[in-house]
């Protein structure tokens, strides 16, 4: 099942080993190259280690070597194909086996370094695979669309209602104060909802998973949405995500009347549930 | 927008995601050549390029109060 590589060190011909992750070798299944798309077509192999496998990839060390990779990482378009390349690879894997995701770059200069780091982190490795096993990453966004909310707002509360009858009412440099009297409310009440919705929705999600968090809200100029991102959260969810996806259907359907949509990103390997650092040597 | 620059906006979106994923995420290995925290700055000047033209694509809308802006 496991095409065994070649045992040689590379490093004499300038190759080295780009690593991706680390399955158990009882779940990967090779070859992976037929199953990638064109992009990532740089054969991909499985290191097997004893329990485990090495993800990775024969690469140039000329193209990572640490005195190219500054220049290379400042190249959008040969960062966007590696990125990509990244995934896509771990997406495959990901359909057969659970995963260990490794950072961008990890590069072996040779394969009896790769090699010896599976064998030598054995236990770190298997432990977070374990925590990742028949589990895969899901992303939940919340953006929320200011006008609906404002509607929604004035169905609800009679005072901004109140408010906003002065605005259509009012005339000139009156119509204009009212109008700000109105946005500040309104922008009063979003600061509160805010954190309550992005509250509410991080405890009713994370009952319906495994483990998850909350990340860090992406930039609006940067989250491809006109709307503001009100929360940004990852979640461990079993691979058939039935429980997760009802849970967070209804949590859609309580908030759409307040202005807010969902968006679910994945499955992707658990990026953000794997440890960061594989402890001491 | 066109769908072409609906495509290639969403496209970008994408790689967003993967980023702050496979940047910030994953487990940090011994690797022989791993990528520094100075790296990863680098990579982000490098992305720039390609997420630049996202804010291009699209302007966002001005934030309407001071507390609208999402860091």
């Amino acid at each position: 099942m496991i095409t065994p590589a070649s045992t040689a060190s590379l490093s004499r011909t300038g190759l080295g080993w780009y690593l991706y992750g680390v399955a158990a070798a009882d779940e990967a299944r090779a070859p992976l190259g037929a199953r990638l798309p064109a992009g990532a077509a740089q054969q991909v192999e499985l290191v097997a280690e004893g329990p485990l496998v090495g993800v990775a990839s024969r690469v140039s060390l000329q193209e990572f070597d640490e005195s190219a990779l500054p220049e290379r990482l400042r190249d959008g378009t040969w960062l966007e194909e590696k990125i990509r390349a990244h995934e896509q690879v771990l997406e495959r894997v990901l359909e057969d086996a659970s995963v260990v995701p490794c950072r961008f770059c990890t590069v072996y200069r040779s394969e009896v370094e790769l090699r010896r780091f599976l064998s030598e982190r054995r236990e770190v490795l298997q432990a977070a695979l374990d925590r990742v096993r028949g589990k895969v990453e899901v992303g939940v966004k919340a953006f929320i669309d200011r006008d609906r909310f404002a509607a929604a707002q004035a169905k609800q509360n009679d005072e901004i209602r109140q408010l906003e009858t002065q605005v259509s009412t009012a005339e000139g440099g009156r119509a204009y104060l009212e109008g700000r009297r109105l946005e500040q409310r309104i922008a009063a009440e979003l600061e509160g909802f805010r954190g309550e919705a992005a509250d509410g929705l991080h405890t009713r999600l994370l009952a319906a998973a495994e483990d998850g968090l909350a990340l860090p809200l992406q930039a609006p100029e940067l989250s491809g949405r006109e709307e503001e991102m009100v929360f940004n959260g990852a979640y461990l969810v079993t691979t058939d995500r039935v429980a997760f996806e009802e849970a967070l259907a209804s949590l859609g359907r309580d908030l759409r009347d307040d202005g807010v949509d969902l968006e679910l990103t994945g499955p992707w390997p658990a990026y953000n549930f794997v440890p960061e650092e594989l402890g001491a040597e | 927008m066109s769908m072409s620059e609906q495509q290639a906006l969403k496209q970008q979106v994408t790689l967003l995601e993967l980023v702050d994923r496979v940047l910030n995420k994953g487990v940090v290995l011994s690797g022989d050549i791993t990528l520094s925290v100075a790296d990863v700055d680098l990579v982000y000047v490098g992305l720039r390029v390609l997420l630049s033209s996202v804010a291009t694509l699209e302007e966002p809308r001005e934030q309407i109060s001071a507390t609208g802006a999402a860091s």
